[in-house]
C-alpha cells in the first residue's frame, strides 16, 4: 500500500479563489456587451459563496460557472491558460511549494484536489508533478460552453465517502496519507486522512483544528 | 491446406497497389509553376521524399535578369523551402539537383510554351506525367494576363502533355471554379455547363472573350467586361472565371487524360518544410492582418466555411493524385479541402485571430498593443448592415476631416496678431493632420476594396467541397506511404493550428511584405566549386 499527499488547490496550495478564474474569464469574453452579461451572471453566485462553503455545497461552484455559457471552447481554453500563466502560476504560496516538496520526499503519491476547472489547474498539476488532480470539468457541446460542469462536480467540499473510495482503487493506506486544507469545508477531508494538516487555516478551520488537534502550518 | 478460390484470378481481378515510392521509381515529371508557393513545396517534398524519381524537367521563366536555372539555383541554395534538404544534403545538394532536375526556359502564353513544336516534342518523348501548377492566382487581375496565364498557358500545357506516351496531365486549378453557389460541392465537371447551370461553349466564350477586350485601353474597361461576362456564367471574380474556363477547355479535349485537383485556401505549413512557412501574400494574410489592427469588426458570416488547407497537406495530396495517375488510375477531379472532412468556419477563424494576437501582444513593448490592442475582440458581421464603427462610416468621416483642413483659411479665421505669431507652425500642423488623414482614406479605401474582393468568398457563399476521392485514395495506402504521403486533414486541430502555426507564420513570412517590411531569407548554401579540368599540356603547377 502507497500514501498519498492530499492537497487542496485553493488556500492550501495557492491563495486565488475558484471564482477569480471564472470572473476572469467571463471578463475577456467576445465584445463589451458580453463581457458585461457574463460578468453579472458570475456575481450571482456571490450570495452562495458568502453565505458560507458548507451551507451552499455545490451551488456557488455550479453557478459560477454558468456564467460562460455559449462562449467557445477555444476562447475558455485559451483564456483558461492565460489566467494560469497569468496569475495561478505565480500565485502558489512558498509554503505550499514547500510541502509538495516534503510529499515528494517522502514518495507519497500526489493527489491535488480543486473546485477549479481542468482547463485552469491542469498547467499547474502538471507543473508540480501531480499524480492525480480531482477537479471539474465544463461541458461543450458544438464546441461552446454550455455553463454546466460535468458530473461528478467537484464542490468546496470533498466527502469522506468518495477518498474511501479513491484509496481502494489505487491502493492507498489513508492511516499513513497526509491531506492539507485551509477552511472549514475542508474539514471532511481532514478528517479522513490518517496526517491532516491545516495551512493557513480560516478562523473556522483553526477552530476545528484546534479541537481536533491537527498541525496548524502559517506562512506565506 | 487446399484453399478454394471460388473464381479465377487474373490480373484483372488481382489489384496489388504499388508504393507511392515504386510508382515514381524511374519517372521523368515535367512540371510548370515551380517558382510559386505551392509548387515549390511540392517540389522540395517530392526531392527529399523520393529520391526513385528520375528526373524532373522545369519549364520556367527568368527573373530580374537571372535566366532560369539561375533563378532555380538561386532558390534551392536559399530559399527556405529547401532548408530540409540543405540541411540534410550540405553541397551534396548541388548533385542532386544537377542530376535530377533539368529547367528548361519556357513562355506558357505562347505556343508549344516557346519552345517551338519540335523541341517540344523531343522533349515531351520521354515524359511520363505534366504536372501543372502554373497560374495567376489574383482575383481580379488584368483579364489579358489572366487569360494568358490561366487559359492560354493551360491549352499549350495540354498541347505537350498530348505529345508524352502516356497523354497524362495533372492540372492544378482551384474549388471556387464552383463559382456562385452554395452548398456541397462534387468532385465532378461537366464541360460545356457554367455554374449556373447554364450551357455555353468554352472555345466560344474565350474567344468572344478575347475579341471583346480586343481595343480596349485601361485595365478598369478590360475588368468591367470580363467580371460581367465572369457573372453572367456564374463566376464572382475572373480568377474563377478564367480557371474554370480552363478546366472546361482542358476537360472537353479528348487528346490527353487530364487529372484536375483543386486546392482551397492553401496556407501555412504544419511541418514540411518546417512549421509556419508560407510565402507571398496568400488569402489569409490580409484577413489576419487586418484583424491584427484596430479593425475589429470583420464583414463575413460566422457560420461560413473557411476552406483552408496547409501547403504541405496539399503537396502531399498532389503527390497522391499524381501517383495515381502513374498508375492510371486517377479519378478526374480531386478536391483538396478542409470543409467536408474537418470543418472550420469564418466565425471561429476571426476569434482565434483575435486570442492569437492577444496572446502575442501581451508580450510587447508597446503600452498600446499590451493594454489596447490586446484587449479589443474582432468579431463578425453583417456585411450589409450599416456600422457605428465600420470601414466605410471611419472613412466618409476621415474624408470630411481632411476636406475641412484643406479648406481651413488659418489667416482669415485668426486675428492679424496671433497670426504673426502662431500662424506657420499652425500652418504645419494643418498641413500634417491633412496629410495623415489623405493616408488613412487610402488605407481603408485598400481595406474596403480587399473585402469587396474578398466578399463572395467570405460572405456571399457558403462552400462544402467533398473530398471524397482523396479519402477513397487513402484508404489504399500502405501504412509508410500513409505516413508520408496520406491526406492529413482529418488530423487538424484548427485551434492548434490557427494559434501557433497560421498567425506566427503569416507573422514571419506574409504580414511583413503588407507592411512594406522585408521577410527573413535563409543564409544560402555556397555556390558549387566550378571544375576546371587542365589542359594536357599545362601541367598543374603552371
Amino acid at each position: 500500500m502507497n500514501s498519498a499527499a492530499f492537497f487542496r488547490i485553493e488556500g492550501a496550495l495557492t491563495k486565488k479563489p475558484t471564482w477569480a478564474a471564472a470572473a476572469w474569464i467571463a471578463a475577456n469574453a467576445q465584445g463589451v456587451g458580453e463581457r458585461m452579461a457574463r460578468m453579472g451572471n458570475v456575481a450571482l453566485a456571490a450570495p452562495f459563496a458568502l453565505s458560507g462553503e458548507l451551507r451552499s455545497g455545490d451551488t456557488a461552484t455550479r453557478l459560477v460557472w454558468s456564467g460562460l455559457r455559449g462562449m467557445s471552447e477555444d476562447r475558455v481554453t485559451v483564456l483558461a491558460r492565460e489566467y494560469y500563466d497569468e496569475y495561478l502560476k505565480e500565485s502558489v504560496t512558498e509554503l505550499g511549494e514547500e510541502l509538495v516538496d516534503q510529499a515528494r520526499v517522502r514518495k507519497q503519491r500526489l493527489v491535488l484536489i480543486s473546485d477549479n476547472v481542468d482547463l485552469v489547474v491542469e498547467p499547474l498539476a502538471e507543473r508540480l508533478g501531480a499524480d492525480d488532480l480531482i477537479c471539474n470539468r465544463l461541458e461543450f457541446r458544438n464546441q461552446k460552453a454550455t455553463g454546466r460542469l460535468l458530473d461528478p462536480v467537484v464542490g468546496a467540499t470533498v466527502a469522506g465517502q468518495w477518498i474511501r473510495q479513491f484509496a481502494r482503487e489505487c491502493q492507498v493506506d489513508l492511516d499513513a496519507s497526509s491531506a492539507y486544507g485551509a477552511s472549514a469545508a475542508d474539514s471532511l477531508l481532514l478528517s479522513s486522512i490518517g496526517r491532516p494538516c491545516a495551512v493557513n487555516p480560516n478562523r473556522q478551520l483553526r477552530r476545528i483544528a484546534s479541537a481536533h488537534d491537527w498541525p496548524v502550518v502559517q506562512g506565506s | 491446406m487446399k484453399i478454394d478460390i471460388p473464381y479465377p484470378l487474373t490480373s484483372r481481378h488481382i489489384h496489388l497497389p504499388k508504393s507511392i515510392p515504386d510508382t515514381f521509381s524511374g519517372r521523368h515529371l515535367l512540371v510548370t509553376g515551380t517558382t510559386g508557393f505551392l509548387g515549390k513545396v511540392w517540389l522540395a517534398m517530392v526531392l527529399d521524399r523520393l529520391p526513385e524519381v528520375e528526373r524532373i524537367t522545369l519549364l520556367a521563366r527568368g527573373k530580374k535578369g537571372l535566366s532560369p536555372r539561375d533563378r532555380f539555383e538561386e532558390d534551392y541554395r536559399s530559399s527556405p523551402v529547401f532548408r530540409p534538404l540543405r540541411e540534410r544534403l550540405g553541397m551534396r545538394l548541388h548533385d542532386l539537383m544537377a542530376r535530377k532536375v533539368r529547367v528548361i526556359e519556357a513562355s506558357l502564353d505562347q505556343p508549344w510554351c516557346g519552345l517551338g513544336e519540335d523541341r517540344a516534342r523531343r522533349l515531351a518523348k520521354d515524359v511520363d506525367v505534366v504536372v501543372h501548377f502554373a497560374g495567376l492566382t489574383d482575383f481580379e487581375p488584368d483579364p489579358t494576363h489572366a487569360i494568358e496565364a490561366n487559359i492560354d498557358g493551360s491549352s499549350y500545357i495540354a498541347d505537350l502533355a498530348a505529345c508524352t506516351p502516356q497523354r497524362r496531365l495533372v492540372h492544378v486549378s482551384t474549388t471556387y471554379v464552383a463559382g456562385a453557389v452554395s452548398g456541397e460541392i462534387e468532385e465532378t465537371i461537366t464541360p460545356g455547363v457554367s455554374p449556373h447551370g447554364v450551357a455555353f461553349d468554352p472555345a466560344e466564350e474565350l474567344a468572344s472573350l478575347k475579341a471583346a477586350l480586343h481595343g480596349t485601353d485601361t485595365k478598369k474597361q478590360r475588368t468591367s467586361i470580363a467580371m460581367q461576362r465572369a457573372r453572367d456564367l456564374g463566376w464572382p471574380n475572373i480568377y474563377t472565371y478564367t480557371k474554370g474556363l480552363a478546366e472546361h477547355l482542358i476537360e472537353s479535349r479528348n487528346d490527353v487524360r487530364t487529372t484536375t485537383v483543386r486546392p482551397a485556401i492553401v496556407e501555412c505549413a504544419r511541418s514540411y518544410p518546417f512549421i509556419g512557412w508560407n510565402e507571398g501574400i496568400n488569402t489569409a494574410g490580409p484577413i489576419v492582418w487586418l484583424l491584427s489592427t484596430s479593425f475589429q469588426r470583420f464583414p463575413s458570416k460566422a457560420k461560413n466555411h473557411f476552406d483552408v488547407v496547409p501547403v504541405d497537406t496539399v503537396a502531399r495530396a498532389m503527390i497522391l493524385v499524381v501517383a495515381r495517375a502513374l498508375c492510371d488510375r486517377a479519378k478526374s477531379v480531386y478536391h483538396v479541402a478542409s470543409s467536408h472532412a474537418n470543418p472550420f468556419f469564418f466565425g471561429r477563424a476571426v476569434e482565434l485571430t483575435g486570442l492569437a494576437y492577444r496572446t502575442r501582444y501581451a508580450q510587447s513593448d508597446r503600452a498600446y498593443e499590451r493594454h489596447v490592442l490586446r484587449r479589443l475582440d474582432a468579431t463578425t458581421v453583417n456585411a450589409d448592415a450599416p456600422q457605428v464603427f465600420g470601414h466605410r462610416r471611419l472613412r466618409h468621416f476621415v474624408r470630411t476631416a481632411r476636406d475641412v483642413l484643406r479648406n481651413m483659411d488659418i489667416a482669415d479665421a485668426l486675428p492679424p496678431r496671433m497670426y504673426t505669431r502662431v500662424g506657420d507652425q499652425l500652418e504645419e500642423t494643418r498641413r500634417s493632420l491633412s496629410n495623415k488623414c489623405r493616408q488613412t482614406e487610402r488605407k481603408l479605401s485598400q481595406v474596403d476594396e480587399m473585402l469587396r474582393q474578398y466578399r463572395p468568398f467570405i460572405h456571399d457563399y457558403d462552400y462544402v467541397f467533398r473530398t471524397d476521392h482523396l479519402q477513397q485514395a487513402n484508404q489504399e495506402l500502405t501504412e509508410a506511404d500513409r505516413r508520408n504521403f496520406a491526406f492529413d486533414v482529418e488530423s487538424i486541430d484548427w485551434l492548434d493550428y490557427w494559434m501557433n502555426v497560421e498567425v506566427p507564420g503569416l507573422e514571419t513570412w506574409s504580414i511583413p511584405l503588407l507592411r512594406g517590411e522585408k521577410v527573413p531569407r535563409d543564409e544560402p548554401l555556397a555556390k558549387p566549386p566550378r571544375v576546371f579540368t587542365p589542359l594536357a599540356s599545362t601541367p598543374m603547377g603552371a
